[in-house]
């Protein structure tokens, strides 16, 4: 029944994702909510079930793109694994530390989706790389808060 | 028969006069009685009101719930019929353009906007089953607005022109100096590789030359805004508003080739 909620929140954060209102854009970013779904399954849920789910979320992210290769999904496992062994390593039951990390990995991702991007002959001006780079993430941080709710009442 | 008294006769001829007198004046009189009376006859009003809204309150209270209920359903009516407002005088324009138009279009609705900040698509509600296809032209009346990228049965996946892979042979409508056309992500797109001396000025209007087969040529792109130095320093480049609105796009135009 739980994964059957998480499958059903994957889909209703890919179509809200999908459907954001432009008056809630902030400088032509918006948040990258299955981005803090993934992030919020490694802190409420176990390692497999967020693995599985964020894998799955990074999936769902990619089908709605136009590349033609799923970096999301890699990037969300690889993501996945990271915040769990980091948070094995250190305890994260502080709500600021976990946004900590939703900023840390939107940093990572974006990051990574910059260079990408540049990598395969895209021309992007340093602004609007630095732009997508800090507000996704930090939209997404202050987002965050939202979806750990969502993901903790379907957790528990 | 009717003998009157010379008093009588008097008095009653003075009451005429007087009557008549009043009667000609009366407009006269209204506004200064009307001056006197008005404080205590709002007073009374106010008493009246007050005393009868406890009396009342019951009824009143239904009747204002029902008359909001009412309010909020014409309310919702309103803003239901200026959206049809507004879709309608869209939905004229474009078939307006439609009929106008030499080209063979099909229009789509807009039903989705890209997942992320790294990239600009929509997805549209028609595909295959429509005749749509991967690289075909996507615009509105106001001008350019992509490609298709991906074609499903019943949807396609277009790119934007302000996206990064974008990349659109233009040329200046007024000098035929050609350039290429980059999405930037942001709000404006830009052309790249002009010459140094390149024939360009601020308030252009920039169009596909054509030279591209995925592009018909002529289709309006945008507007020049600025005009700056690359940083190799060999090349200028022109920043390029979009005619269209691309964020706020809800229906568009198939070009069938």
């Amino acid at each position: 029944m739980k994964n059957l909620f998480f499958f059903l929140a994957i889909i209703c954060l890919a179509t809200l994702s999908l459907n954001w209102p432009a008056w809630l854009n902030f400088f032509y970013c918006k948040p990258d909510l299955l981005l803090i779904f993934m992030v919020a399954l490694v802190f409420y849920t176990n390692f497999k079930l967020a693995l599985i789910f964020g894998i799955l979320a990074g999936l769902v992210k990619d089908l709605f793109l136009p590349g033609t290769w799923a970096i999301n999904m890699i990037c969300f496992g690889i993501s996945s694994c990271a915040v769990y062994l980091l948070s094995r390593q250190m305890s994260m039951e502080e709500n600021y530390l976990r946004l900590a990390v939703v900023l840390a990995v939107g940093l990572l991702n974006n990051f990574v989706f910059g260079m990408l991007s540049l990598a395969t002959g895209n021309f992007i001006l340093p602004g609007i790389f630095l732009r997508n780079l800090i507000l996704i993430s930090v939209y997404s941080t202050a987002v965050a808060p939202l979806i750990f709710k969502l993901v903790k009442k379907i957790s528990a | 028969m009717f003998k009157l008294s010379r008093k009588t006769l008097i008095n009653f001829i003075f009451v005429l006069i007087a009557v008549f007198l009043v009667a000609n004046s009366l407009s006269c009189l209204k506004s200064p009685v009307q001056k006197v009376f008005k404080p205590h006859l709002s007073l009374i009003g106010l008493a009246k009101r007050e005393l009868f809204g406890v009396i009342f309150y019951h009824r009143n209270m239904l009747k204002a719930e029902s008359l909001q209920k009412d309010v909020d359903l014409l309310r919702w009516r309103l803003f239901d019929l200026r959206e049809f407002i507004l879709e309608n005088n869209r939905l004229k324009n474009l078939v307006n353009f439609k009929q106008k138009s030499p080209l063979r279009l099909v229009a789509a609705r807009v039903i989705g906007r890209a997942m992320d900040s790294w990239s600009s698509t929509v997805l549209i509600d028609k595909g295959k089953y429509h005749g749509l296809r991967s690289g075909m032209v996507v615009i509105c009346p106001q001008g350019l607005i992509g490609n298709i990228i991906e074609s499903t049965e019943d949807t396609s996946k277009v790119l934007l022109i302000n996206d990064p892979n974008q990349g659109i042979y233009s040329i200046v409508q007024r000098t035929r100096q050609e350039g290429l056309v980059n999405g930037t992500l942001g709000g404006n797109l830009i052309m790249r590789y002009l010459p140094f001396d390149a024939a360009i000025a601020v308030g252009d209007i920039i169009v596909t030359s054509g030279l591209s087969q995925s592009y018909p040529k002529g289709l309006l792109l945008g507007q020049v805004v600025s005009i700056g130095r690359e940083f190799s320093g060999l090349n200028r480049y022109a920043l390029v508003k979009p005619l269209v609105d691309l964020g706020s796009i809800e229906e568009v135009l198939v070009i069938i080739p």
